[in-house]
């Protein structure tokens, strides 16, 4: 049972990290239905930057944050501006963006090693008191990202639900020739959904950066794994299924860890994305696209 | 029936329009001119050009030649988002709602350009019309009935108390009764009230009992034109659904 | 002196591997359509058998610092022989994911997870792949006849490789010239429409993945017994990424491009870096790479898509290999102008080998209460009818009416939600739609669906069924094998290109043609497949009327030569002219059923095409 209490805390934490970058991942793949394998990159690079303004600008970490936000959100917007949809006009099959989307990935990571070379770093921030409860063991500053996901998650379900520009973006997912024919400037939409779901990319680099204490550039590369299963398992380009995606690949992930070897953690992730593809490609609930 | 919608019809002139795919033309030289307060019908067999059409006219098929105007304005090619703010609202055939979104919600998206604290009240104005949607308002769209769901098509055009209504194939998919009811109580109700109604129709005979003006289209030209009862008597008139001399002799 | 030829073979034996690595994947990607972002997979574990296989048993005493199993002390060529095998057997398990089903996309999603997650658990997992640690002192092979420290062992080494890619090049080149790369081909094009002319979409992947499989592994054993090492660190997912690279820059869909890609990036990028000047930032060179490979990708997808090399156009026809493809006219209404060339005097029976008795009008195919829903709306409901052999049946009806959806469930292209199928008396309702392709049920489809990168004499050829060379195996058997029975179908879709009038095309790319072209070339196709059933979906769609008169003419003139023919169709003067007889369907129910004549006559048919 202790363990697993404890592994449990440790798969909220990593829930919570991961929910708020599949919320982002999902997003762009609803408006744009780009697989966007470069998210990864975004969100190390954003962490990055957080990083420079924390520790060479001595901001605090969590203000630090909000360049790192910033990165994320404008990167995003660039990418999507500049090489997806110039990519998509020309009509090519879903298979080529994903092909240029790791080669954007492999710019994005390995540039950021060229400038700030192999060697780790850290925040500098106390991980603050250690709380015992219910038999979990969680950091203050665990417990601050559990927080931060939990706001934003209520956010995002505030954005889609009750603002015009959410409904917008819901209704551009669904149907975007409808959506221009009641007068919704698709465009804007999708580069608005880009700029969201990329402040949720760079929010989710720097808490991943955050919670795993050390990182170096290459650290999200892989991260994607996690991304894709929580993401499948609740349906591709559905937010509200990225969140219990995200919830049940973070908790499963760590609890099996608890009780198995934690160096074979992600296979369950792997196992999940598998299985999803093969069975139910929409995701669990769903057969439509929809945010 | 509710006068809150009733607006100010403009004119749609579609004059000489060619227009279609890849700079290849599906309908050819195309006059068309509807007018506030009446319905002109588009009729024609399967595959005769009256979608392309229509969507020619609301900029979401490329015209290649002719201009489009509503009112004074010259809409030719302009993007679909920029007719609809220019008061042409269009329900498309198929994929007329958003599946995954709400009744309400695909209501507001309707009044989506409205000032925000007017989009509450038109959806009441919009929902007298269509009483019907009232009981539903959180269920989605996707889930409804085929005439809900056309109902909900048309109730999200009227939320911008539109000009011009571009109605395509509204009763396609449905149930006789509820189709003869849509076309004779609703649209024609949409033009006494003032609107312009331009309406593409597969069921000839209702669509010329609620026109004004009626064009048949055929292998992407007008082969035929005229006030309802003059087409009625017309052999030509079922000949260009149903072919051959036998309706000649 | 010694140092540069040392250096040398190094270059010639990874040049062999990167080249023989890239036509494997090329062939998956470039010939057959299947994105494997796994590839990296099938070389690491052909490397790794090779290597255990050629160890000695594991003992504590000399080698046990590292772990392995096996350990046969098996002589060469047996590991990479092993090697090769177990290349091919690791394809197995992905089979599932290369269906006809799934998204591309989704697929190479899969297949890349699926080389994330294995490099991590073999990292991890000591006791069978020693963790990251790897295995080392792999023994090299044939050093009873060579000493391995020798200039001469490693100029060896580097020719064996060399004569395999070699040989590797020609056996893939054996599989993609004959008629099975046009199937391979085709269903790169568009899977769908192969299917529905009877290929087996999954047997095709399936056989590729293999193939690719079994070479990477080969290519795998070769690095492996050079260098003598192997840790998984190597095998990162992001190695494919670069063969990728490569094959879009040498040019997909090309050998040669692969091989000339092999040489440039993998290669190129190693051998270039290795003459830079040590920097005080080791990472600096190797991330400069990565960079560089990305822009590459992104660069080349973007200007020049289809690679130095870009596919070749393979010329069918006996205009020979300078012959210029026709213009083609842009204008829409230039298919009025198309004419049917000298149809009139082909003798269908002959040319399509039609059998049977063109008088039996017995039933050939029926539906029993077949019925379809889409996310609950019913679209077909409880359609009973029966087709005649050797007519013309003409299935029409308002939109919406279900005519379609009734079509596709005949082909077997859609499923039905219940209902049965029979075909000659048979229930062939679970029946894939490739097999019944197979035994003579034939589609078109309502949206162009031409091969686009195929000639359109390759279109055509690609149709016919039962050719000999359109199999794995007798693509191997070589063109001895095939190229007689290849020559005759080239020439009887030729005489049928002939007839139709569009010999001057018969080399252009099917994608290039003009609309009325298109749906020419489509229907030719489907005669071509020989069917017994030709079942055709709005055949008259965007074709200028008087060429869907003369096209008309040719159907009624086929179902006198006993075809059985079922169209779909909204233009009903074409009805009229031709089909008897004619089935109405209205709000997914049959309506009517009689010639055109008798349904003008019945109310409730003038009703649902007029009224309300």
């Amino acid at each position: 049972m202790s363990v697993f209490l404890s592994s449990l805390g440790f798969g909220l934490i990593s829930a919570a990290v991961l929910a708020i970058a599949t919320v982002g991942f999902t997003m762009q793949f609803a408006v744009t239905n780009v697989l966007n394998l470069a998210y990864g990159s975004v969100m190390i690079n954003s962490a990055f930057v957080t990083y420079f303004l924390n520790y060479h600008l001595h901001l605090n970490a969590w203000v630090a944050m909000i360049g790192g936000v910033l990165t994320g959100a404008f990167a995003s917007y660039l990418l999507n501006r500049f090489v997806f949809t110039p990519f998509q006009r020309r009509n090519l099959p879903p298979i080529t963006i994903v092909i240029v989307a790791l080669g954007v990935d492999l710019v994005g990571t390995f540039g950021l090693q060229a400038i700030v070379g192999g060697s780790y770093f850290s925040y500098k921030q106390s991980l603050g008191r250690e709380l015992h409860f219910w038999g979990m063991y969680l950091s203050t500053l665990q417990l601050i990202i559990i927080g931060i996901c939990v706001v934003v998650m209520g956010l995002i379900h505030w954005l889609l639900k009750y603002t015009r520009l959410g409904k917008a973006m819901r209704a551009t997912s669904a149907n975007a020739s409808l959506a221009r024919n009641s007068g919704i400037r698709t465009q804007r939409v999708i580069s608005s959904t880009w700029l969201i779901s990329g402040a949720l990319c760079g929010l989710a680099g720097t808490v991943f950066a955050m919670n795993t204490g050390v990182f170096e550039a290459t650290s999200a590369q892989l991260y994607i794994v996690l991304l894709l299963a929580a993401m499948f398992l609740g349906g591709p380009g559905s937010a509200y299924g990225a969140m219990l995606g995200a919830l049940t690949i973070g908790v499963a992930t760590e609890v099996s860890a608890g009780y198995f070897n934690p160096e074979y953690k992600e296979v369950i992730a792997f196992v999940v994305l598998l299985g999803m593809l093969t069975f139910r490609p929409y995701g669990l609930f769903g057969s439509e696209k929809t945010i | 029936m509710s006068v809150e919608l009733s607006t100010s019809g403009k004119v749609l002139r579609a004059t000489s329009v060619s227009a279609g795919y890849d700079g290849r033309a599906i309908v050819h030289e195309i006059d068309v001119e509807a007018t506030p307060g009446k319905v002109v019908s588009v009729v024609g067999p399967n595959g005769s050009g009256k979608s392309t059409l229509l969507k020619s006219l609301v900029g979401v098929v490329p015209v290649l030649a002719g201009a489009v105007t509503v009112g004074d304005t010259d809409i030719t090619n302009l993007a679909p988002e920029r007719i609809a703010m220019l008061g042409v609202g269009y329900v498309p055939q198929i994929d007329d709602v958003f599946p995954p979104l709400s009744v309400k919600e695909n209501l507001e998206i309707g009044g989506y350009l409205l000032p925000r604290h007017d989009v509450a009240s038109q959806i009441e104005a919009v929902l007298k019309f269509f009483p019907r949607l009232k009981t539903m308002m959180s269920r989605k769209a996707g889930k409804l009935s085929g005439g809900e769901r056309k109902m909900l098509a048309m109730g999200r055009v009227l939320m911008l108390s539109p000009s011009v209504l571009v109605l395509d194939e509204p009763t396609a998919n449905l149930a006789p009764l509820v189709a003869t009811q849509l076309l004779e109580e609703y649209i024609r109700g949409f033009a006494d009230h003032g609107s312009t109604v331009l309406l593409v129709e597969q069921r000839a005979k209702a669509a010329l009992r609620i026109s004004d003006w009626t064009c048949v289209l055929s292998g992407g030209r007008v082969v035929l034109s005229g006030a309802p009862r003059d087409l009625e008597n017309n052999p030509l008139f079922v000949e260009s659904f149903l072919g051959g001399g036998a309706a000649r002799a | 002196m010694s140092a540069i030829l040392f250096y040398l073979a190094t270059i010639i034996v990874y040049g062999a591997v990167d080249s023989m690595a890239c036509l494997a994947l090329n062939v998956q990607f470039g010939f057959a359509g299947l994105s494997n972002f796994g590839f990296i997979i099938f070389q690491a574990g052909g490397a790794y058998v090779a290597a255990v296989l050629s160890m000695g048993p594991w003992q504590k005493s000399n080698q046990g610092f590292q772990q392995y199993v096996l350990g046969w002390h098996l002589a060469w060529p047996l590991p990479w022989i092993g090697a090769a095998l177990f290349g091919g057997l690791l394809a197995i398990p992905f089979v599932f994911l290369v269906g006809k089903r799934l998204r591309g996309d989704f697929a190479a999603v899969g297949l890349l997870v699926s080389a994330v997650l294995l490099n991590q658990l073999v990292n991890n997992f000591v006791p069978l792949f020693n963790g990251a640690a790897g295995i080392s002192i792999v023994p090299a092979p044939f050093t009873h006849y060579l000493n391995p420290q020798g200039l001469g062992y490693q100029f060896a080494y580097g020719g064996v490789a060399v004569v395999l890619t070699v040989l590797v090049y020609f056996l893939l080149r054996r599989v993609t010239e004959s008629p099975y790369g046009r199937s391979l081909r085709a269903m790169r094009d568009n899977d769908i429409v192969a299917d529905a002319l009877g290929k087996n979409v999954r047997v095709q992947r399936t056989s590729m993945l293999i193939l690719g499989g079994m070479i990477a592994g080969l290519s795998g054993a070769i690095l492996v017994g050079f260098i003598n090492l192997w840790a998984p660190g190597a095998w990162g997912y992001a190695e494919t990424i670069v063969l990728f690279a490569a094959i879009i820059v040498g040019g997909a869909g090309n050998h040669k491009g692969a091989i000339l890609g092999a040489l440039l990036v993998p290669l190129g990028f190693e051998e270039v870096t290795r003459f830079l000047p040590p920097l005080s930032n080791p990472e600096l060179v190797p991330a400069l790479e990565w960079v560089a490979i990305g822009l590459l990708i992104i660069g080349f997808l973007w200007f020049r898509p289809d690679g130095i090399l870009p596919e070749r156009r393979r010329i069918l026809s006996g205009a020979g290999k300078s012959s210029v493809p026709s213009p083609i006219p842009t204008s829409g209404e230039s298919d009025s102008l198309i004419n049917l060339g000298n149809l009139d005097q082909m003798d269908f029976r002959q040319l399509l080998r039609l059998e049977g008795d063109a008088s039996d009008h017995g039933i050939i195919l029926s539906t029993d209460r077949l019925t379809r829903a889409f996310h609950g709306v019913t679209v077909v409901s409880e359609v009973s009818i029966e087709i005649q052999r050797g007519r013309l049946t003409g299935l029409i009806g308002p939109n919406g009416a279900g005519k379609s959806t009734t079509l596709a469930m005949l082909a077997g292209t859609l499923a039905p939600t219940s209902g049965k199928v029979l075909y000659e008396g048979r229930d062939i309702t679970s029946m894939p739609s490739n097999e019944r392709a197979k035994s003579g049920m034939i589609r078109t489809f309502q949206l162009a669906s031409e091969f686009k990168k195929l000639t359109v004499l390759e279109n055509l050829v690609s149709a016919i069924p039962r050719q000999s060379g359109d199999s794995f195996v007798g693509a191997l058997r070589g063109r001895r094998f095939w190229g007689r029975d290849d020559a005759e179908n080239i020439e009887r879709a030729s005489e049928m290109l002939e007839g139709f009038g569009l010999s001057e095309y018969a080399d252009s790319y099917a994608g290039g043609l003009s609309g009325g072209q298109r749906r020419l070339v489509e229907i030719m196709r489907a005669l071509l497949a020989q069917p017994t059933i030709l079942l055709l979906d709005e055949p008259m769609a965007g074709v200028h009327p008087n060429l869907a008169h003369k096209i008309g003419d040719q159907l009624t003139r086929l179902v006198a030569s006993g075809m059985t023919i079922v169209m779909v169709e909204h233009e009903l003067a074409i009805m009229d002219a031709f089909c008897d007889p004619v089935i109405v369907l209205a709000e997914g129910w049959v309506l009517a059923q009689g010639t055109m004549a008798e349904l003008r006559a019945k109310k409730e048919v003038v009703e649902a095409y007029l009224v309300g």
